[in-house]
């Protein structure tokens, strides 16, 4: 009976601590801009920037306070979050694919006025690149080039985010056995082509050569590799062909566009058709394209389960020669208690297709986070989040996070002299950002990703044929864009 | 002198160890993992004689999140501490009221008594994702997203059903001889329950309090979808080591694994032998 | 709250203070009517309040005359507001147009997504999935945890320690489970693929085939929970009278003969109910499919609680959900009738030869 008296005693005062840690101080110069955010590097290097430097102009007493949340959750416990109505956050780091549906349930404020009134926050958006503008910024989306065309303002635009992280697919490839000189001469060898070694012989890779050094570096264990005798099996590339959220469709949607084919156009709605477009015979191509050089990647691609963190596994463990990966990862990648390969990692921008000109056209999906603000704050809280905005866009801001192995979207800072000496993966940042293009943002995206993943994994590990899928695809799409309104 | 029907000797247990252990590998192999560095964690061919380390262990708690940083607090204490509380308090209130409508259905049935317990165990048996959709709907309404007392209310119904079906069966085998002398002896009702019935089914509680805890213990969908940021629990927050900037820290996941089985582990091995009653919920009797 | 109610209710309420059945009443019209006629907090609170009431007047009615219905009244009052009301709201809201994250008001829609779930050929595909899923596990669980229960069945030394070697898999988180059996059968890095490499050279590709995908899941759900089916077996093992074995040692009567005249009559009542049991529980299965394929090969290893999680919380179709869900909660109400069907033939042939 005793010890039952000690346990409740003890389960109150638990009770009682659980409710004072969920009690906010509330004076009127503390304020908390709580921010829903993924758990991994660029949103820890925030915090710990506005932890160090930030100071409200306001002169309250503003602290930022992330939810650092697990990615593979992420959608789910941010969509959670806003339709429950617990109205927790202030602020979000929403993927810009998420915008549509959050906007259209009245979750994300739209910034205009704020925008039309502050000199400052135009000068920033004048400076964004107009890639991120298009794909963080605008909802309904409207294109970059009609973005770049207009300038700032664009009379027809609601803007909703600013980035946060902006993020492209890049080329890391192991220098040790690319820069080797038996591997170099026996590659001339057997496709009397040079293999690349310096990042910018990387960057003239187009498909064709991926192909042979995917072919090339395919070893068995106990052959040699760049002199060494391999103990485990060695392969050449890889890149995501994953099923789980967008793991395969980020990929894909590159290789149609290089190939002049199109996912469903919303900046076309509602004359655009899926039908037709979405399986046209360039888009098949594209993805025939992106099929044919599975054969060269770890056995892991034939299940479906290659999503980025696995092709980012398969490097830092040395299984694999080139990847492409988001290039948010490269930390990981050059640290050496995370990765084997540490000292011999180079970088380079997405390879792509060859035009007849000679040419590389490496039009590839843009990645990385807008934030966003809820509409639920008061105006002192909007106030303070658009100042924090206005801190975080600030060059300074932006340098210190590029140093500290962010990437920034303000094009006076990546595009300045010394931004590619502050990690050595920012010189294929820059120039990659031409090439950006985004998925779609309607409401409905979750529908159409879904599907698509599940085809495009039907025909990468062997199902069904890459027409099979695309039709399939299309059809898909047809009937639920038409339903839902965005085609007539 | 003839041998005891179901003794078996030492050679009995070579084999059931060789068998046990073959089947708690994979558990092994987790904890084996915690205590290796990253870089050993996937070595080829997978390594069993390795250094070990405590620095996952550490990084449970407090970890460097960005390269070349000092390590900060993860927050898992609070993760720690809300699984413990919620699981506690929905474990404990649940038992309470459970307790209470076991013993009146066991000893004043209702019109329809079976009724009533079939529905309540329907509600038990139901896919969480069913149940999730209107109460998520519901705490949107009514504002408990994300409180403690939301969370807590809404394991108290989940732990219910089990905690009465269970209790219920526990009573029914008291005998009733001893409750209608101490009627005789002018006990009056409160009396009988809290003196007479309560000390037999002591054993009872206990394990359905534990099987209460190993179900909501490692509950994730309801965590991840109904607990708001100060209610988190540690399956929730485990994910974080699955995706970010590196895919799976092996190391850490398992450290985490590992801390957070030992509690389970050591209720269980101590509450043995009530094990056979908890798990069918109750429905079976010896 | 309770007033919202009762003004919906005829009059003459005090007179009825503790009828319940009139409260009963008043609930069942209340709640699907402030569903249909007011917005969502609105009818949270009527139907609250009516719930509210309906226990109230069941505690009122028993005080200090039948302990009864006092002693089961907060229990069931919390599955009322927590499991009952909240099924019940959402079969109402099966019956409108609405999704959880739209601003547009809910519309009437009648049965219109019952008919879309029941004609789309996506729900029978993962209906037939996780019925291959749920047979595979619970035949695979029944063989393993019987075999383990044999195991477990004599006293032996160090056999409690044992035991809780064999029991540790079900108080697995699923999220480490989910996470570690993908790597163990990761063709490059797994252990399983580099077992069978030193036989054959070659990595292992489990995943690569919905078969394999399906074995690979079966196996993981298997192996977690064959535990709780060797529990079960053990309870009746244990319960087998031991004059009847030394019976049977005196006639000389062969292992297979003992087992099959004696073993069997005692367990055979408990393999059902954990055939049962399993199937139901089986029946959920979630987070160990989630982690280790996403459904994948394509859709080949979706379960239905998948299917109905994208549905929900992906989608955000929340009435389409909510009458997926209704078609689940049918199956399982037959499963659960199935269950205590056996449950009650078991005890009235234990309670016969007493």
């Amino acid at each position: 009976m005793k010890t039952l008296k000690t346990f409740v005693g003890a389960l109150a005062s638990a009770a009682l601590l659980g409710s004072a840690l969920a009690v906010q101080p509330a004076t009127a110069k503390d304020i908390v801009l709580r921010m829903a955010v993924p758990d991994w590097p660029p949103t820890r290097t925030m915090k710990d920037l506005a932890d160090k430097h930030y100071k409200a102009p306001s002169g309250n007493n503003v602290v930022l306070e992330p939810d650092f949340i697990p990615w593979p959750d992420y959608y789910t416990r941010l969509a959670a979050s806003l339709t429950s109505g617990e109205q927790k956050y202030q602020m979000a780091v929403s993927d810009s694919q998420w915008l549509g549906a959050n906007i259209e349930g009245g979750y994300y404020m739209k910034l205009n006025d704020f925008i039309d009134a502050d000199p400052e926050l135009q000068a920033v958006f004048k400076d964004l690149h107009p890639t991120l503008v298009s794909a963080y910024s605008t909802y309904p989306h409207i294109g970059a080039a009609e973005l770049a065309e207009v300038g700032f303002p664009h009379p027809d635009a609601d803007y909703y985010g600013f980035p946060q992280m902006p993020d492209v697919i890049i080329t890391y490839y192991r220098t040790d056995v690319f820069c080797d000189e038996g591997e170099r001469a026996a590659f001339n060898e057997k496709y009397g082509k040079m293999l690349p070694c310096t990042p910018e012989e990387m960057n003239d890779v187009d498909w064709d050569l991926v192909a042979n050094i995917g072919e090339f570096f395919g070893r068995k264990a106990g052959e040699t590799l760049a002199g060494e005798t391999l103990d485990d099996d060695f392969y050449g590339i890889a890149y995501q062909a994953g099923k789980a959220y967008d793991f395969s469709s980020m990929e894909i949607n590159g290789f149609i566009w290089q190939h002049g084919g199109s996912i469903w156009d919303e900046t076309n709605a509602p004359e655009g058709q899926a039908e037709g477009v979405v399986n046209s015979p360039e888009s098949v191509k594209g993805f025939e394209h992106y099929l044919s050089m599975l054969k060269y990647m770890p056995p892991v691609v034939q299940t479906g389960t290659m999503d980025v963190f696995k092709v980012d596994e398969l490097f830092r463990e040395g299984k694999v020669a080139w990847i492409l990966q988001w290039i948010g990862f490269g930390e990981s990648a050059i640290s050496a208690d995370t990765s084997k390969v540490h000292d011999r990692v180079g970088f380079a921008m997405h390879p792509g297709l060859r035009m007849p000109d000679g040419t590389i056209n490496r039009t590839a999906n843009i990645g990385g986070q807008p934030f966003v603000l809820t509409t639920w704050n008061s105006d002192e809280v909007i106030r303070e989040a658009i100042d924090f905005v206005k801190w975080w866009l600030s060059s300074e801001v932006q340098t210190m996070f590029a140093q500290g192995g962010g990437q920034s979207g303000l094009q006076s800072v990546h595009f300045s002299d010394d931004y590619a000496s502050y990690r050595p993966w920012n010189h294929a940042f820059g120039p990659s950002l031409e090439w950006q293009r985004d998925v779609w943002h309607i409401p409905e995206f979750f529908e159409l990703l879904v599907q698509q993943q599940e085809e495009f994994d039907k025909a990468i590990t062997g199902q069904k044929s890459a027409k099979d899928a695309m039709d399939a695809i299309a059809a898909f799409q047809q009937e639920l864009l038409t339903e839902a309104g965005h085609i007539e | 002198m003839r041998r005891q029907i179901g003794r078996a000797g030492w050679g009995w247990t070579g084999f059931s160890a060789v068998v046990s252990f073959i089947y708690f590998f994979p558990v092994l192999w987790i904890v084996l993992t915690a205590f290796k560095a990253h870089t050993d964690a996937l070595a080829i061919p997978p390594k069993w004689i390795f250094t070990p380390t405590l620095e996952n262990f550490v990084s449970v708690f407090a970890r460097a999140y960005i390269k070349g940083q000092t390590a900060v607090d993860t927050n898992f204490d609070v993760y720690f501490f809300n699984s413990i509380f919620i699981a506690g308090s929905s474990v404990l209130i649940a038992l309470i009221i459970g307790t209470l409508a076991a013993y009146g259905f066991s000893r004043y049935p209702l019109k329809g008594n079976n009724t009533y317990l079939f529905i309540i165990l329907t509600t038990r048996m139901l896919p969480p994702i069913v149940v999730i959709i209107p109460i998520f709907l519901m705490f949107r309404v009514s504002g408990l997203s994300g409180t403690y007392l939301g969370v807590i209310l809404l394991y108290t119904a989940f732990n219910l059903p089990f905690t009465i079906w269970m209790m219920k069966s526990f009573f029914d085998e008291l005998s009733p001889e001893v409750e209608d002398a101490a009627r005789l002896d002018g006990s009056n009702g409160y009396r009988v329950f809290f003196r007479v019935c309560m000390p037999q089914v002591k054993a009872g509680l206990a394990a359905t309090a534990v099987f209460g805890l190993i179900l909501t213990w490692n509950e994730f969908l309801f965590a991840l979808l109904l607990t708001g940021v100060e209610t988190r629990t540690v399956p929730v927050a485990m994910a974080q080591t699955i995706g970010g900037d590196i895919g799976v820290r092996w190391g850490l996941l398992a450290a985490i694994e590992t801390l957070f089985l030992i509690p389970v582990v050591v209720v269980v091995y101590v509450l043995q032998n009530h094990l056979l009653r908890g798990v069918t919920f109750g429905t079976i009797r010896r | 709250m309770a007033t919202q109610a009762q003004a919906a209710a005829p009059g003459g309420l005090k007179q009825h203070f503790s009828n319940w059945r009139l409260a009963l009443v008043i609930a069942i019209v209340a709640i699907p009517g402030s569903v249909f006629l007011f917005p969502l907090e609105t009818a949270f609170w009527v139907s609250f309040g009516a719930v509210i009431l309906v226990t109230a007047t069941v505690v009122t009615r028993a005080w200090g005359r039948r302990p009864g219905p006092l002693l089961v009244a907060p229990a069931l009052a919390t599955l009322l507001v927590m499991n009952i009301f909240p099924l019940l709201w959402s079969l109402g809201l099966s019956f409108f147009h609405f999704r959880a994250n739209r601003l547009s008001p809910p519309r009437f829609a009648g049965l219109n997504y019952f008919e879309k779930v029941i004609s789309d050929p996506n729900v029978w595909d993962r209906l037939q999935t996780t019925a291959i899923v749920v047979v595979l596990t619970v035949g695979i669980q029944l063989i393993v945890g019987f075999l383990l229960a044999l195991m477990f069945e004599r006293e032996f030394p160090g056999r409690r320690i044992l035991l809780m070697l064999v029991l540790t898999p079900m108080m697995l988180s699923f999220v480490a489970v989910g996470a570690f059996f993908r790597y163990y059968y990761e063709p490059t890095f797994g252990l399983l693929s580099q077992a069978v490499r030193l036989v054959t050279g070659e990595p292992y590709i489990l995943l690569a085939s919905p078969e394999g995908a399906i074995a690979g899941i079966v196996f993981a759900d298997a192996w977690m929970w064959s535990p709780f089916v060797m529990l079960l077996v053990l309870a009746g093992l244990v319960s087998v009278p031991k004059y009847l074995y030394e019976a049977a040692e005196i006639d000389r009567a062969s292992w297979w003969r003992r087992f099959r005249t004696i073993t069997l009559p005692y367990i055979r009542g408990l393999l059902l109910l954990a055939l049962l049991f399993r199937t139901i529980e089986a029946f959920k299965l979630f987070d160990v499919v989630f982690l280790i394929t996403e459904g994948g090969p394509g859709t080949s290893t979706e379960t239905i609680a998948v299917y109905l999680y994208r549905v929900s919380f992906q989608y955000f179709k929340t009435a389409e959900s909510s009458a997926l869900a209704y078609i689940l909660i049918f199956i399982v109400i037959v499963l659960t009738n199935l269950y205590l069907y056996f449950v009650q033939q078991r005890e009235k042939e234990e309670e016969a030869p007493a």
